[in-house]
């Protein structure tokens, strides 16, 4: 009898490996444990045995019964996992390419834009907004531009056709609609709706009736910056532009103050600007930005006292600090969105 | 405007400093150096001069000569040149072998077609010292063999080209720049004097009357009569001085007019008294339509805007602006009527604006001229006049009006000045810059008592007229590049980002995650842009009133046509792109206003690049669910069934795109697949997806409320199937609005209607033509005990019952 399980053992043991499907298992192991099976056939002998022989083949069958449990056992989870592996599919080629959507980026003007505001949110500016079409009044009247002043010619602001009101854009009176030249109008609207103390920072987009070229663009952006309390100084608009070109460029950079001239402030600087950060062209002082102290005349126009409020302004044109810190030499390169520019800073 | 070093150095002491030293300075005072050009002989080695002792033809060229040349060193030497303007015996400048002349151009001995030529003769040009290139120079005065080329010529002079910023008129001048420099570099300004007295001149006048009948236009007015001049070329020092700031020299009276405007930024014009007719100079308006030929000789019509000197007859200038032929001193002229005046700013500004003329006369009037500086300056003029081109003045003036009244008063504390500028700079300091300004100081005491400077402002400084301007000079010559550095003072204002940058943060980065590049793009568009995305309707609200260029008149509506821009550019380029995104303003005219509304606009092409595996296609479900997300980061959630198809759009392909939103409600958006027609206009291979979401900014700003907390249930769900079968005319939103609200209606409190969801789409078999099967699971919950399946299937029953009863919708059992 032993001799017979062997064999059936044997068979099985060969014949298991070819078994590729639960149903040719299923149907391999009626033919072995089922009840037509030739080891279920083998056991059932053991009635027809002598009775002193029984414990023994009895002892005998369950030893092989237990050999051939764990033949169907190991085969069902070779089954398994071969069913698994089948769904899944062969190995990847892991050095492949996903072709799922990656992400996008961001626009580099952006990444500039929310750089600086990050840096300034930390000395407490909070980002203000206003609309892009102006009123005079905002953009010059406010800012103490002079009535006749050629910045506010046809020739070098754009204005809207139709003179229809703007259903969402307040105006002081009838005066005309234009496409605002500077961040500047952003000042007034902030002034105009709330009390000193103010640290506010107003990102947007601004229009010149430039041509343009590698160095002028009719659109660009600019970020404006207000900073009115008791007590602002000239010394401390120093002080915050030094932090934020050392923030944006490292310990070395340096600011230097140059006297101008711009309508509300006074006293009034253009700032210049050296870094080795920035190679070649930071070694020579280099022009970046304007600012100044908030002029009196401005705060009389928005009904501060201007012998107890002082305040500071200043304007960075994004554009020239996103070429500048990036090395891009054409500012149409900007408004193209060639995706080769898009894609090039993650 | 450009300023001559040399001419500087005539009212102020610069010797010992650099050039840049001396722009370092101008910089720093507030005249940004835009330019430094050198003019003149330039230092020159081995130039010297030579005479040409004899020349024969060169043997192998028609134009060329062979000419023998004496430097001086008595071993005459062979020069080929190829002018002709000479003879023997001249004298000429010849640069030998080792000169380098302007532009880098080194002399070598060479050979020219076979014979040696040991230097070149020069021309004006190739020195450097002109636009003279007909010829090499001829020194008619005979200078000595061998003499240096620098040593028969003055120094060269230094030109800053500077930028006056409009605050400062009184910089526009030469005496104006001397006075910021001698201040700067603490050296002394000397005026030049003035040596004519009229009160000793003999009694006359060539112009019978003078009348002013504008005042308010010309406030003030003279002019002088000066007999006998005789016209001449200026003398070379005159004409070098012109030269070197860019003026082409006339004759010595117009050349001193125009030397004395840039000397004292005061502008003077002199008119020939023979042209005048009717013996009268009046200052008045044009007539409409009256017409002028300018210096320029150009003809000029004006109107009454204008105003002009004129004689009796006619304009013989436009005022503070250019003369007229009519008057124009010329080689014949004798006498001279001088006008030294001030005008009114305004109306020079308007009238050269209009006239298109802008001269260095109008654009120191219309910045405003030294309103007392005209006398002085006519003196001045009547000075080098009197020396350079003879003739007598004759007295007094004519005038009228009165120079207008500007001089004040400033009274600075200078503790308050350091209050504003944050660091230390001495009472001593601060004096000693304001009166280096011709600011003169005192001590005096404030109306509260306080001790404080008196500053007298002289009338050329009419940009100081508070304590503030005050400071500006102050730290001006300090040096505003010594300001100290400070720490940051940094305080809290309780305030938040404003919304609309918020939002905009957070749209970017859900559209990032997503695999969108952002893109920027110029907010004009052409009115044909515009007309294609609205169709035909009246587009002038958003149009500019005075545009650049017509691709760019009109303000943009959307963000898609950009992007559809940036799509034909990076595929033509062969860039690989499928996903863009821009946020930004757009102006849309609505409930009979115009609005700036921040938008959110998307594009996806459709059939993207072949990739070694290919991914689902995106479609109108990709566009709608991204603009769906955008609106839920701002606080909306749309119900489906508030969606509505776009049926009839230029811009959007019927059937495949839909909208939700009013814009008046304060939020609108558009999306699905753009107009077939449309994306093969702009050349593209693929259909496109896009979205538009459209905000007001103030309905972002709108207060946001906290969502409470909504208690859900623990317990096992009882879950229920249907299928609706409803004509293809009824969208499955309205479907669910129907199935949620009987649903919701037959609930009891004891049953809670969890969700509904829509989970299979079927048409064909069993289903009606043109009908389509909608197949909903219901969850129904109760919050404390576990529902039993008899309440659940009666209440089942009573919804399909009702579902029933609605009109084209049909339960299918």
């Amino acid at each position: 009898m032993e001799e017979k399980l062997k064999q059936i053992i044997a068979f099985v043991e060969t014949e298991i490996r070819n078994i590729g499907t639960a149903a040719d298992f299923e149907q391999f192991k009626a033919r072995i444990t089922g009840p037509n099976g030739s080891f279920t056939a083998l056991s059932k002998q053991i009635a027809s045995l002598p009775v002193e022989e029984r414990p023994v083949a009895g002892k005998l069958i369950n030893v092989y019964k237990k050999q051939l449990q764990g033949i169907w056992d190991a085969t069902v989870s070779r089954l398994e996992r071969e069913e698994l592996a089948r769904k899944i599919g062969p190995a990847v080629d892991p050095t492949l390419a996903s072709t799922d959507a990656g992400n996008g980026t961001r626009h580099i003007l952006v990444q500039v834009r929310e750089e600086i505001v990050s840096i300034l949110r930390k000395i407490g500016f909070i980002v203000a907004d206003g609309p892009e079409v102006e009123s005079e009044y905002f953009c010059f009247d406010a800012l103490n531009t002079p009535k006749d002043h050629p910045a506010r010619d046809l020739q070098d602001t754009y204005y809207t056709a139709k003179q229809t009101p703007f259903g969402n854009i307040s105006r002081k009176e009838d005066e005309r609609y234009l496409l605002r030249t500077h961040t500047s109008s952003v000042q007034i609207r902030t002034m105009l709706e709330q009390n000193p103390p103010i640290r506010i920072i107003a990102p947007g987009r601004c229009f010149r009736r430039d041509t343009a070229d590698a160095t002028h663009s009719a659109n660009f952006h600019q970020i404006e910056a207000l900073y009115v309390d008791k007590g602002v100084t000239v010394k401390d608009l120093k002080a915050d532009l030094d932090y934020l070109f050392r923030s944006l460029l490292g310990p070395d950079a340096e600011t230097r103050f140059r006297p101008h001239y711009f309508s509300y402030t006074e006293p009034s600087f253009e700032v210049d600007l050296k870094s080795q950060h920035l190679g070649k062209v930071g070694s020579e002082w280099m022009e970046i930005m304007g600012c100044g102290m908030v002029d009196p005349a401005v705060f009389e126009e928005v009904g501060y006292d201007p012998e107890i409020w002082t305040g500071y302004a200043f304007g960075l044109g994004i554009e020239r600090i996103a070429m500048t810190l990036y090395g891009i030499d054409d500012i149409r390169y900007l408004y193209q969105n060639d995706v080769r520019l898009l894609s090039q800073f993650k | 405007m450009k300023v001559s070093l040399e001419w500087l150095s005539d009212y102020v002491d610069l010797g010992g400093l650099g050039i840049d030293e001396i722009s370092h300075a101008l910089t720093m005072v507030g005249f940004e150096v835009e330019g430094i050009e050198r003019a003149g002989l330039q230092p020159l080695e081995n130039v010297v001069v030579g005479e040409i002792l004899s020349y024969i033809q060169h043997p192998n060229a028609d134009r060329l000569s062979v000419c023998q040349v004496d430097v001086g060193d008595g071993d005459p030497r062979s020069i080929v040149c190829g002018a002709r303007n000479f003879r023997e015996n001249d004298r000429v400048i010849v640069a030998l072998p080792g000169a380098v002349l302007p532009g880098d151009f080194k002399i070598k001995k060479s050979k020219l077609r076979g014979e040696v030529s040991m230097g070149m003769m020069c021309s004006e040009r190739e020195l450097g010292l002109g636009d003279e290139h007909a010829g090499i120079a001829i020194l008619h005065d005979r200078p000595e063999l061998g003499t240096p080329v620098n040593d028969l010529f003055p120094k060269p002079d230094t030109v800053f080209h500077i930028e006056i910023t409009p605050n400062r008129p009184d910089a526009l001048s030469h005496i104006g720049i001397a006075r910021e420099l001698a201040a700067w570099f603490k050296r002394d300004l000397s005026y030049p004097e003035l040596r004519t007295n009229y009160a000793d001149s003999p009694e006359g006048r060539l112009v019978a009357s003078l009348e002013c009948r504008e005042p308010e236009l010309c406030p003030h007015y003279r002019g002088y009569s000066i007999r006998g001049v005789a016209i001449q070329p200026s003398p070379d020092w005159l004409k070098r001085r012109l030269t070197a700031i860019g003026l082409r020299p006339i004759n010595n009276v117009v050349d001193i007019t125009n030397f004395v405007l840039h000397e004292t930024g005061q502008p003077l014009h002199a008119f020939d008294v023979a042209k005048v007719r009717g013996n009268r100079i009046d200052v008045r308006r044009a007539g409409d339509g009256e017409s002028i030929v300018n210096l320029d000789e150009r003809k000029r019509i004006l109107n009454s805007d204008n105003l002009v000197i004129a004689d009796g007859e006619r304009a013989l200038a436009v005022a503070g602006v250019m003369g007229s032929v009519d008057a124009e001193v010329d080689h014949a002229t004798r006498d001279i009527f001088l006008e030294s005046a001030y005008f009114n700013p305004v109306s020079i500004r308007k009238t050269s604006k209009q006239l298109q003329l802008s001269t260095d006369s109008s654009y120191r009037f219309e910045r405003g001229v030294d309103p007392k500086g005209a006398e002085y300056a006519a003196l001045r003029c009547i000075d080098m006049i009197l020396d350079i081109a003879g003739g007598e003045l004759l007295g007094p003036p004519l005038v009228t009006g009165e120079p207008p009244m500007v001089e004040r008063e400033i009274d600075l504390s200078p503790g308050w000045v350091r209050q504003r500028i944050g660091f230390e700079i001495s009472d001593e300091d601060m004096v000693r810059s304001l009166a280096a300004l011709e600011l003169t100081v005192t001590k005096a005491e404030n109306p509260a008592g306080e001790p404080c400077f008196r500053v007298d402002i002289p009338s050329f400084r009419g940009d100081l007229y508070r304590p503030i301007d005050l400071v500006e000079e102050v730290i001006r010559l300090y040096g505003s590049d010594r300001i100290p550095e400070g720490t940051v003072k940094a305080s809290v204002t309780l305030r938040e980002d404003d919304p609309v940058p918020v939002y905009e943060r957070q749209a970017a980065a859900l559209l990032i995650g997503k695999g969108f590049q952002e893109a920027v793009h110029y907010s004009f568009r052409s009115e044909a842009d515009v007309k294609r995305w609205h169709g035909d309707i009246p587009l002038d609200q958003v149009a500019l009133e005075n545009p650049l260029a017509s691709d760019a008149s009109h303000l943009r509506t959307s963000l898609v046509p950009g992007l559809l821009d940036c799509l034909k550019l990076n595929q033509a380029r062969h860039n690989n792109v499928e996903r863009l995104f821009e946020s930004g303003r757009v102006f849309r005219e609505f409930d009979g206003n115009v609005h700036e509304i921040f938008s959110v606009g998307f594009v996806i092409v459709q059939d993207g690049p072949g990739k070694w595996r290919q991914p689902a296609k995106p479609d109108y479900y990709t566009a709608a669910g991204i603009a769906g997300d955008l609106l839920e980061q701002a606080g909306i959630s749309i119900n489906r069934w508030d969606i509505r198809p776009i049926a009839a759009s230029p811009a959007w392909q019927s059937g495949h795109a839909a909208e939700v939103g009013i814009p008046g409600n304060g939020y609108h958006a558009e999306f699905g697949l753009l107009d077939l027609e449309m994306t093969r206009e702009w050349d593209l291979d693929s259909p496109v997806l896009a979205g538009s979401i459209h905000f007001l900014p103030e309905f972002l700003k709108r207060p946001r409320l906290r969502h409470y907390y909504k208690p859900f249930s623990l317990l096992p769900p009882a879950i229920r199937d249907l299928a609706i079968v409803v004509p293809r005319s009824i969208p499955s939103g309205e479907v669910e609005r129907v199935l949620r609200d009987i649903a919701s209606s037959r609930c009891s409190d004891q049953m809670i209607l969890e969700s509904v969801e829509i989970f299979d789409i079927y048409t064909g078999t069993g289903i009606p033509e043109g009908h389509v099967s909608i197949a909903c699971k219901l969850i129904f919950r109760n919050l404390e005990r576990t529902l039993n399946d008899k309440e659940v299937n009666e209440v089942f029953q009573l919804i399909q019952n009702d579902l029933d009863q609605k009109d084209g919708m049909q339960v299918r059992r």
